[in-house]
């Protein structure tokens, strides 16, 4: 594993994988809200890098307009409408938070411990395709074709669905 | 010839047969309960008699039968009966008394509403006394120990409501256990030393007479006579095992006749007779048993002479003349001893009777408050009063000749113990006289007035009956004709008339009298005389040496605290360790219900630990 | 190459773990969720290139992913609208009804 070469894919990796663990922990250890909205947005643009390093162009993009536009903005609608500012005084569990703490990384240990001791083989070249894009358009509308009709129709009953529960009228 | 020596397994059964009806009848029918109490034992005593007339015949040989009950790898243990002399006599002895006791028991228990109860009791003892008597091995044999104990234990609590009684059964089945737990180490050894394991007494007289003990050395034959002779001063009253017997008065009055007189106490006797190969092997054991016997005699002889229960002077009588029979056996005369037995059993059921038949009368049992009642009740103070002459040792009633027997060989083998035993013979003669002159004779100084009759009929033809044995059955052994030893033995006890003990005795037994009529009879000397100069002596004398009191100090209150002190332990030291659990099991209940506090995210955790555990004992078996 | 990102998707996976198990917040909640699918996304697209038989294929069930857990994530707040509404708080202490 430390038989790296020190070329631009290292520094982008590097980069890029500072910008996602800084973002995931200021996440979890900032106190406003607000602030730890934002900081996921930058874990999420720091993912879309790495899909670009690892030549998935097409989903490094629908990653920054699905999660880094939508999933960012809707979670921001979310708190503001549920009274941000209220809850301050929140009684702290230490013994909860420690105990996650350490089963969070004995989790850590125990995938590192995996990934350590797998004898990955060497890979097989990748066949060489010039355009991401078309070619998953290909595989999406010829080989998956029946799980990409599915996701449409979940789409559209989660988005009916989110309106039959938000609906102010429901509570009258 | 021999059919009702075969069948006499069947002797036992009739109380047996009894007591099961007298138990399912229940406490109503009680003319019917007696009338079946009485059957069994009669039918038990015609069958005695049966036997013991085809065993008179010279030619009668042993005999015994039995089946095997366990089979223990390469042992086997046999239950079976066993007819020999010996036992022909004591099952005549123990079914006469027996029948006896329940004829008079009809007019004594009377008025109780537990009758039924007592006669079942009573079948029930018969059954184990004869099932004792008959028994060819020594697990049997104790076995039916065991059962009489109970027995006794049963009849002396029969009026459970009194404390005494309550108390006094206790006492009684206790001390005698003590006794019984040697008696058994003294089987446990006899079985591990016996060749082939074997326990029957054939076998036991075959190992060890005529000096054949072979392989059992002598202190290994010394021991196991010890350990049974413990049994012996357990279950007959001997010192320092003998203070149930005076307590065990609490019982019902044909209780103490037949069992604290004629049968269960002497039940130690034919333990001697049966194994007296053993003790004749060790002649350590002989000398103990034989100076254990004389103590006793003397000693229960001299406490009787201040006792003031007319019951306890008999039972204290009754420990003397057991520690007469124990000196005989000591002294290697097996027939003397077996003969005063005989004796003993009728004249002391005889004085038993008859001190019921009074206390029935003045509803009383302290002498001082009777007196002048020989005018009144003819037939229970003429009994009495052969009762008391043949336990004086005056001829020609039967407790002379079988107690010359005993002062005779005494004289022959060891001097001291003849001394001792004239001694107790003349304060026997003389607590006997001292009874009958305060009882019978002299102004009546009962506290109530009250009408005294003679007793019905039903309880003084027992008397009668018992006298009249009194009287004859001396005969069967005089020193000029031994009938009875050749016949218990085979013909191998000689058997010879020494003038001086007979002299000797009569003149100590006349002695007593004409002391004991001095002083309460005439009332030449001051009744209270003695209790003036020597009180110390007197008061010592009727606490009976304080021997009970030595044992509540020593023995029971150190019992009492180790059970105190186990007491505390368990309470806190181990019912504290349970309580202990208890509260870890409501401690780690409590810990537990914070994690189902209902919040999502501690469930969460609580899965995502559990899931750990999981990888961790999956992954962790590659190491293990 | 692909360790170090199979290692970066384990980090940001127990990240967001830990902030699911601890935070009060309900909407952070989910917003850790949605860092655990975002870990498993680099994991997919990671073997899509270094895997043992490279393909598209791990792209394809990449964009599936993050499909359905941007319809999760839209029906999740709204029923935590809808939840705050009927309680007044989102603070997933207070919603502890199966205590019982």
């Amino acid at each position: 594993m430390f038989n790296i070469d020190f070329n631009g894919e290292f520094a982008a990796f590097f980069i890029f994988s500072a910008i996602m663990i800084i973002g995931a922990v200021l996440m979890v250890s900032l106190q406003k809200v607000v602030h730890m909205v934002i900081s996921m947005a930058g874990v999420f643009l720091g993912l879309a890098g790495m899909f670009v390093l690892l030549d998935a162009e097409f989903v490094a993009f629908v990653q920054v307009l699905i999660y880094a536009g939508a999933v960012s903005i809707l979670m921001i609608f979310g708190i503001m409408m549920t009274n941000h500012q209220a809850a301050k005084a929140d009684p702290v569990k230490p013994l909860h938070e420690t105990l996650a703490a350490i089963a969070a990384l004995c989790l850590f240990g125990i995938l590192f411990y995996a990934i350590r001791m797998t004898d990955f083989p060497d890979a097989q070249p990748m066949p060489a395709i010039l355009d991401n894009t078309s070619g998953i358009g290909e595989l999406l509308y010829t080989g998956y074709v029946v799980p990409f009709e599915l996701l449409s129709v979940l789409l559209t009953v989660a988005f009916i669905g989110a309106i039959a529960i938000a609906k102010k009228g429901a509570d009258q | 010839m021999d059919q009702f020596t075969q069948t006499a397994w069947l002797i036992p059964l009739f109380p047996f047969a009894a007591f099961l009806l007298l138990t399912a009848l229940g406490r109503g029918y009680r003319r019917a309960g007696v009338l079946i109490g009485s059957i069994g034992s009669l039918a038990a005593l015609v069958m005695s008699l049966l036997v013991f007339f085809e065993r008179l015949d010279p030619d009668a040989v042993d005999y015994s039968d039995g089946f095997k009950w366990i089979d223990l790898g390469d042992y086997a243990l046999k239950i079976g009966f066993e007819v020999t002399n010996l036992n022909a006599l004591m099952l005549v002895i123990v079914t006469a008394v027996s029948f006896l006791v329940n004829v008079y028991s009809a007019g004594y228990m009377k008025k109780d509403e537990r009758i039924t109860v007592f006669y079942g009791y009573v079948a029930l003892f018969t059954f184990a006394m004869l099932g004792l008597v008959l028994s060819d091995n020594m697990l049997v044999f104790y076995i039916f120990w065991e059962l009489v104990g109970v027995c006794s234990f049963l009849l002396v609590g029969f009026w459970y409501a009194r404390p005494a009684a309550r108390a006094a059964a206790k006492k009684a089945f206790i001390v005698t256990r003590i006794g019984d737990a040697g008696l058994l180490l003294g089987i446990i050894v006899l079985f591990w030393y016996m060749p082939g394991h074997a326990l029957d007494f054939s076998s036991i007289h075959n190992v060890f007479s005529e000096g054949q003990s072979g392989a059992i050395t002598m202190s290994i034959t010394t021991s196991i006579a010890l350990l049974l002779f413990m049994g012996v001063i357990g279950k007959s009253g001997q010192f320092p095992l003998h203070v149930w017997l005076p307590d065990a008065m609490e019982g019902p009055t044909p209780i103490s006749a037949l069992i604290h007189a004629a049968t269960m106490v002497a039940a130690g006797v034919f333990l001697l007779a049966r194994t007296f190969d053993i003790f004749e092997a060790s002649a350590a054991a002989m000398h103990t048993v034989a100076y254990f016997g004389g103590f006793t005699a003397i000693f229960a002889a001299t406490v009787a002479l201040a006792q003031n229960d007319i019951k306890r002077i008999l039972a204290y009588s009754t420990i003397s003349q057991l520690g007469y029979m124990v000196m005989a056996m000591g002294l290697g005369s097996m027939t003397g001893g077996i003969f005063h037995l005989f004796t003993h059993a009728f004249f002391k059921a005889l004085l038993f009777l008859a001190a019921g038949s009074i206390i029935h009368a003045v509803h009383t049992q302290n002498i001082q408050e009777m007196g002048g009642l020989g005018s009144k009740m003819r037939i229970t103070a003429w009994t009495f009063g052969i009762g008391a002459l043949s336990l004086s040792g005056i001829p020609p009633f039967s407790g002379f000749w079988s107690k010359d027997m005993i002062l005779a060989s005494a004289l022959d083998e060891n001097p001291f113990l003849f001394v001792v035993g004239l001694a107790a013979a003349f304060c026997t003669a003389l607590y006997m006289s001292r009874l009958f002159f305060i009882v019978f004779m002299g102004k009546s100084r009962l506290q109530q007035p009250m009408e005294i009759r003679e007793s019905s009929k039903v309880m003084t033809i027992p008397l009668v009956v018992l006298a009249v044995l009194s009287v004859g059955v001396g005969f069967v052994e005089t020193p000029w004709n031994g009938w009875l030893g050749s016949w218990l033995s085979d013909g191998s006890e000689e058997v010879h008339a020494n003038a001086a003990a007979i002299v000797a005795s009569i003149a100590v037994g006349v002695l007593g009298i004409y002391v004991g009529w001095i002083m309460y009879g005439k009332g030449s000397i001051e009744r209270g005389a003695a209790t003036a100069r020597v009180p110390w002596l007197v008061n010592l004398l009727e606490r009976q040496y304080y021997v009970n009191e030595f044992y509540n100090v020593v023995i029971v209150k150190s019992v009492r605290g180790l059970a105190e002190g186990l007491r505390v332990f368990d309470e806190y030291i181990i019912g504290g360790a349970v309580r202990l659990v208890g509260l870890t099991s409501v401690a780690g209940g409590r810990v537990l219900t914070r994690i189902n506090n209902g919040q999502t995210q501690v469930y969460g955790l609580t899965a995502v630990i559990g899931l750990l555990v999981i990888i961790a004992a999956i992954v962790g078996r590659r190491f293990w | 190459m692909l360790p170090s990102y199979l290692t970066m998707a384990a980090i940001l996976f127990c990240i967001g773990l830990y902030g699911a198990l601890v935070k009060r917040n309900a909407v952070i909640v989910l917003l850790s969720i949605e860092l655990m699918l975002n870990a498993v996304n680099l994991n997919l697209v990671a073997f899509s290139k270094y895997g043992v038989v490279p393909s598209l294929t791990g792209q394809v069930f990449a964009l599936f992913t993050i499909t359905v857990a941007a319809a999760e994530a839209a029906v999740g707040v709204a029923v935590l609208i809808a939840l705050f509404r009927a309680r007044g708080t989102v603070n997933v202490d207070e919603f502890d009804e199966m205590r019982r």
